[in-house]
């Protein structure tokens, strides 16, 4: 059977900005762990040891017990076997006890490093980069992939550890009770080798093309109702049902192809249980016969061949799991591979000017988006940036805002060049504003002073008054220490944005490039918002990407922007007289 | 499974969780039976192992090589049915599983999509994610262990009547001690699961704080607080860790246990066992038979806890499923009233604004309640008790499917289902409007190569895919590439609510345009507060709380009404 289709199609469903690491840098990072940890893990080691060693008396036991029932002179040593038996259970017991409860505290400690390292350097990463990957990535990062490395390092490590001690143990006791006897093993080789490396070589990507389509399914239905309304109104019902039963389709075609994967691998895997038995006692009998062993190693022998079944198959079902984890492990540790900026060695600002000269970028190597932008912008300046859209303002207020450095040219403010400033020094001059408003999940204080670490209730009360929104704030049951954000209470969005807005007036940077800033809110209820918004322009340089041209018109100047070029620049009157196509524009407009 | 999907995935029974689930078992009985006969064949098969092994082992301690030789044979033998009836046992397992999952899935898409906006109202998306997710799974594996269940059921009681009847006494002493043992466990699961609870709560916790953090990092860093939010996420971070050891504890002791218990009876069977060998009651074969039972019992004893276990969980999920399988449609029951042809009939609103065919008419509220009634009449609601018309008939008493073909309302924030474009697009249409002009009309081209550009899988447009409600998509972009779908729809009457305010004012110019001539001839009512807009429009009407204020061009609205002046043109215009 061949796979339905090709794996890496199947299991990527949209494509990445962010780097996924490489195998020498996950090794390295799995290593730097493990040292870090080396001396917990080496106790677990111990221990499991210890309880795995117990662990080999039963079947010795009972070898023993064979042997002297079949001579005859068991009679004396039963209750003392039995004895010993149960001992060895009882150090068994504590020391798995122990095995588990420290390999649990140390997966939990790696784990929590884990989480947090990512989350430092996620916050970390350049503006520049998470503009360009979204967030969207980021986020399924951070809770799948946590999520599944979870399941694998809380399942897998221990399981696996415990299973790798003991079957290295139980083979040893094997070769210690009758090296003959172990050579039945050798039978096992071949059809385990052959099929796993067979196996092996087709499963990994098959389950993950396998889990992937099924998560399409389950996205194809929820969805459909998530969406109901626009389904409902553009009568999408029987396409739904058809785009579901075709995923469906094509993620049991992957179901199919690994369950056939498994009815070739589990047998084989089977026989490389029963032939080393067979082979055992076939050989046993003839050993015995010929007095090389006795009935009590063959006893034992066997018995400890039954012990070595679990331990083998845990490994090899838990073999699969681990690859899950390691590809999400390999996403988290991604991060790492982001090159941070370089070296912030500009010096302050001596004013607020911006000055672009002769600035180009695009987002691909071939394709600039900007062609030769020069532009000087006098502190507390308004201007805006108009024209149609995919023309290149957005990317200008990004530039100008210190997001993105550009190809060649130079951008800088008051002499010091912004792409070569740290993001957390250049935020303190420049503040993009666009129509994202996330409300963080905690208090609105928490949401507040995230702009302006350590200040005082009065300074936040101020930015609210500021913005008009100190009434509402006043008016909530906690005031300042209500908790918002998803699952606390739902700010309105015009509540929100303000919440934004206030953050502007406490991280009081120089200059603010707007972009689409109110564009979302509803014109039905986006006055007052304005008003709140023209309190926090106050005395800021301010470059506004304007959608509505009563914002142009209203700038100290205007820049019409066309194909990655800025086509006419002056006062609303002369863009007027000059009859260009900003007199176009505004002529239907203002009609 | 290759008939897999279903064509019809059937009517489920709804009376009660555990109807549902029989109904489903119904349906795939024929691969379940299949699943118990091998599960069975597969479970005897296993326990006999320790018989044959008993056998070769008394057999060769008797020096009785040739008896060895046949018990070594029928190992073999053994060993190849255990292997042949495992792997069917596991198709088949798989089988089921798949079986019911898909059916499940179907069932709630096909209410889903029958249900459209009222499921909304009765259910929230995030329960709804864990309906297709881990629910429909849940019933899944409830049938993937049903055989196993079986088969251990078989196993455990040959095995016992095997033991009692070489020896009463341990036959009884694994009898009795078997399910006291899985019993024993039973006090500690409370506390596991208790501290289990706790650790999930925790994790759900520092999973969401974490994922806010990031959707939030625009911002962050933008405008800073990062390490005070890594700060807070650490705290939370660790929360888990300790909830996490909390549950380490409880869970080595129970796993120590499950080594303890069942050694236990492995210690007390070779005691007894052989002070019976020694009696003369017990032959040194059977003895080792023993042992390898009480080791083989360790299996359906476990089973039998997961299968409770996964039974449970699969209960609880499809009475989850079954509620919202039940849901119906708030709507009242459509009369058979032909829908009358609506590109010929004048639709009426209550508020008094009158819809001719073939017009483009654009609509000023003065406050957003007065839109919402307007979309909601025109949707055939009747939410304030009064209902729009169309040739004297009202609108709630048609058709949904009918009227839903002739009225497109396009509400403000239109959701763009995940998928390739060429799956967008992919609506009920009249075959008028091409995908191109559509496109073009809503100046949407750029949008296209964004897409492009952000897929690394493709360079074809058509193939290239928006991620879900288009979240890597601006404002601006996703109206219009809503807007080009609402267009290539071109149904008779369009409705598009604020179609284009996130649109610069350089493009919003040209989509009117661009709109008015493709629409020519067709009924088209834009909401909108947009002048650019409102200057394409044939008539534009103001509507207020008590219904139509005014009504003509744009133009000379703006001369002679002042509330439409007010409402259009803003006094205090810009924050700059």
């Amino acid at each position: 059977m061949r796979p339905p289709e090709d794996a890496v199609t199947a299991s990527t469903e949209s494509g990445t900005a962010l780097p996924v690491a490489a195998q020498p840098t996950v090794r390295s990072y799995a290593l730097e762990l493990l040292h870090r940890h080396r001396r917990a893990f080496l106790t677990i080691i111990v221990l499991n040891a210890i309880a795995a060693g117990a662990g080999l008396v039963g079947p010795w036991v009972l070898g023993d017990l064979v042997n002297g029932l079949t001579a005859g002179t068991a009679a004396q040593i039963i209750d003392r076997s039995a004895l010993i038996f149960l001992a060895a259970l009882v150090v068994q017991t504590l020391f798995t006890r122990m095995t588990l409860l420290r390999s649990g505290v140390l997966g939990e400690e790696v784990l929590a490093d884990l989480r947090e390292d990512f989350l430092s350097r996620a916050v970390d990463l350049p503006p520049g980069v998470v503009e360009r990957a979204g967030t969207g990535d980021l986020v399924s990062r951070t809770t799948t992939d946590v999520d599944r490395l979870t399941e694998a390092v809380r399942g897998a490590v221990p399981e696996l550890t415990l299973a790798l001690v003991t079957g290295v143990l139980v083979l040893g006791a094997l070769v210690v009770t009758s090296p003959e006897l172990a050579l039945a093993w050798l039978l096992a080789v071949p059809p385990m080798l052959i099929s796993s490396r067979w196996y092996f070589r087709r499963a990994p990507q098959s389950y993950r093309a396998e889990s992937a389509t099924y998560a399409a399914v389950s996205a194809s239905v929820s969805e459909t109702v998530d969406a109901g309304a626009t389904i409902d109104a553009y009568r999408l019902g029987p396409q739904r049902i058809a785009l579901t039963d075709r995923r469906i389709k094509r993620w049991v075609s992957w179901e199919r192809y690994t369950l056939w994967l498994r009815s070739w691998w589990f047998p084989a895997i089977e026989v490389g249980y029963v032939l080393p038995l067979v082979g055992m006692l076939a050989l046993g009998t003839l050993l015995l016969s010929r007095d090389v062993i006795s009935v009590g190693q063959l006893t034992a022998g066997v018995m400890y061949s039954q012990l070595l079944v679990e331990p083998l198959d845990t490994v090899l079902m838990w073999y699969d799991e681990l690859q899950v984890g390691q590809a999400s492990f390999a996403r988290l540790v991604g991060v790492r591979e982001v090159p941070p900026r370089t070296a912030d060695d500009e010096p302050e600002p001596a004013s607020g000017e911006l000055v672009v000269d002769d600035v180009r970028f695009g987002y691909h190597k071939a394709r600039d988006v900007l062609h030769g932008i020069d532009l000087q912008i006098a502190p507390g300046e308004r201007l805006a940036l108009v024209g149609p859209s995919g023309a290149g303002k957005s990317t200008l207020g990004r530039l100008l805002a210190g997001i993105y450095a550009p190809r060649t040219g130079r951008l800088a403010i008051g002499g010091a060049v912004l792409s070569r400033m740290a993001p957390e020094r250049v935020r303190t001059h420049v503040a993009l504003v666009n129509q994202e408003h996330h409300v963080f999940v905690g208090t609105l204080r928490e949401n507040l002073s995230l702009a302006r670490p350590g200040a005082s209730d009065d300074e936040l009360r101020a930015a609210l008054v500021e913005v008009d929104a100190a009434d509402w704030v006043a008016a909530l049951p906690d005031g300042l220490d209500t908790l918002v954000g998803s699952g606390g209470l739902a700010l309105a969005p015009g509540q929100a944005q303000q919440v934004a807005l206030a953050r502007l007036t406490l991280a009081d940077p120089q200059a603010l490039v707007l972009d689409e800033a109110t564009s979302m809110l509803d014109p039905r209820a986006a006055r007052h918002l304005e008003q709140s918004l023209s309190a926090v322009l106050a005395g800021r340089t301010v470059i506004a990407i304007a959608h509505r041209l009563h914002t142009a018109h209203d700038a100290d100047r205007i820049a019409v922007v066309e194909d990655g070029r800025i086509s006419e620049l002056g006062t609303h009157a002369e863009l007027v007289d000059a009859g260009g196509p900003y007199a176009a524009l505004w002529a239907s407009w203002q009609s | 499974m290759a008939r897999l999907p279903f064509p019809e995935p059937g009517r489920p029974e709804l009376a009660s969780t555990g109807r549902y689930l029989l109904w489903i078992a119904r349906r795939q009985w024929g691969t379940l039976g299949l699943g118990f006969l091998w599960a069975t064949i597969w479970m005897v098969a296993q326990g006999l192992v320790p018989a044959a092994l008993g056998f070769a082992i008394g057999a060769a301690a008797a020096a009785d090589y040739a008896g060895t030789l046949r018990a070594v044979g029928a190992v073999l033998l053994l060993g190849a049915v255990q292997t042949g009836a495992g792997v069917l046992r596991h198709r088949m397992a798989v089988t089921n599983w798949i079986s019911a999952a898909s059916r499940t899935q179907q069932l709630v898409v096909r209410h889903a999509a029958d249900l459209g906006a009222d499921l909304n109202r009765h259910v929230a998306t995030g329960e709804v994610v864990t309906v297709t997710s881990s629910d429909v799974e849940q019933i899944g594996s409830a049938f993937d262990v049903a055989a196993r269940f079986v088969g251990s059921v078989v196993a455990f009681l040959g095995v016992a009547v095997l033991l009692l009847t070489s020896s009463p006494m341990l036959g009884g002493l694994v009898l009795v001690g078997v399910p006291l043992l899985g019993l024993s466990i039973g006090p500690l699961l409370g506390p596991l699961q208790r501290r289990e609870a706790r650790r999930r709560e925790q994790v759900g916790r520092a999973s969401a704080l974490a994922a806010d953090t990031v959707a939030g990092l625009r911002v962050l860093r933008g405008i800073g607080g990062e390490a005070m939010f890594v700060d807070r996420f650490v705290q939370q971070s660790q929360r888990v860790r300790g909830a996490a050891v909390q549950v380490a504890q409880v869970r080595s002791i129970l796993d120590s246990l499950q080594v303890a218990l069942p050694g236990a009876l492995l210690v007390a069977i070779t005691w007894l066992g052989a002070r019976e060998v020694v009696a003369g009651t017990l032959s040194v074969g059977e003895l080792v038979a023993f042992y390898g039972y009480a080791a083989f019992l360790v299996i359906p004893l476990r089973t039998f806890t997961e299968a409770a276990r996964r039974w449970t969980s699969a209960y609880v999920a499809a009475r989850r499923i079954v509620t919202l399988l039940r849901i119906t449609p708030t709507a009242p029951p459509a009369t058979d009233a032909t829908a009358p042809d609506f590109a010929t009939s004048v639709v009426r609103d209550p508020s008094g604004l009158q819809l001719h065919p073939g017009r483009l008419v654009g609509v000023v509220c003065t406050d957003p309640a007065v839109a919402h009634r307007l979309l909601d009449h025109l949707q055939g609601g009747a939410g304030d008790g009064a209902a729009a018309t169309v040739a004297d008939l009202a609108l709630p008493e048609l058709d949904k499917q009918a009227l839903r073909s002739a009225i497109l309302v396009q509400d403000k924030d239109p959701a763009l289902l995940s998928g390739t474009l060429r799956e967008l697009f992919d609506v009920p249409r009249s075959g008028r409007v091409s995908i191109a002009q559509a496109i073009a009309a809503s100046s949407a081209q750029d949008v296209l190569d964004a897409v492009v550009d952000t897929d690394p899988l493709t360079s074809d447009a058509m193939s290239a895919r928006i991620t879900e409600r288009g979240r890597s998509l601006s404002g601006g972009q996703r109206q219009r590439l809503a807007l080009a779908r609402s267009l290539l729809v071109d149904p008779p009457v369009l409705v598009l609510d604020e179609p284009t305010n996130a649109v610069d004012a350089h493009t919003e110019a040209r989509i009117a345009d661009a709109v008015a001539q493709l629409r020519h001839g067709r009924t088209t009512v834009v909401l909108t507060s947009s002048p650019l807009l409102l200057d394409r429009c044939e008539e534009v009407v103001l509507l207020g709380p008590s219904g139509l204020l005014a009504a003509g061009r744009h133009r000379e609205l703006l001369v002679t009404s002042d509330a439409y002046r007010a409402a259009v043109v803003r006094e205090e215009v810009s924050a700059l």
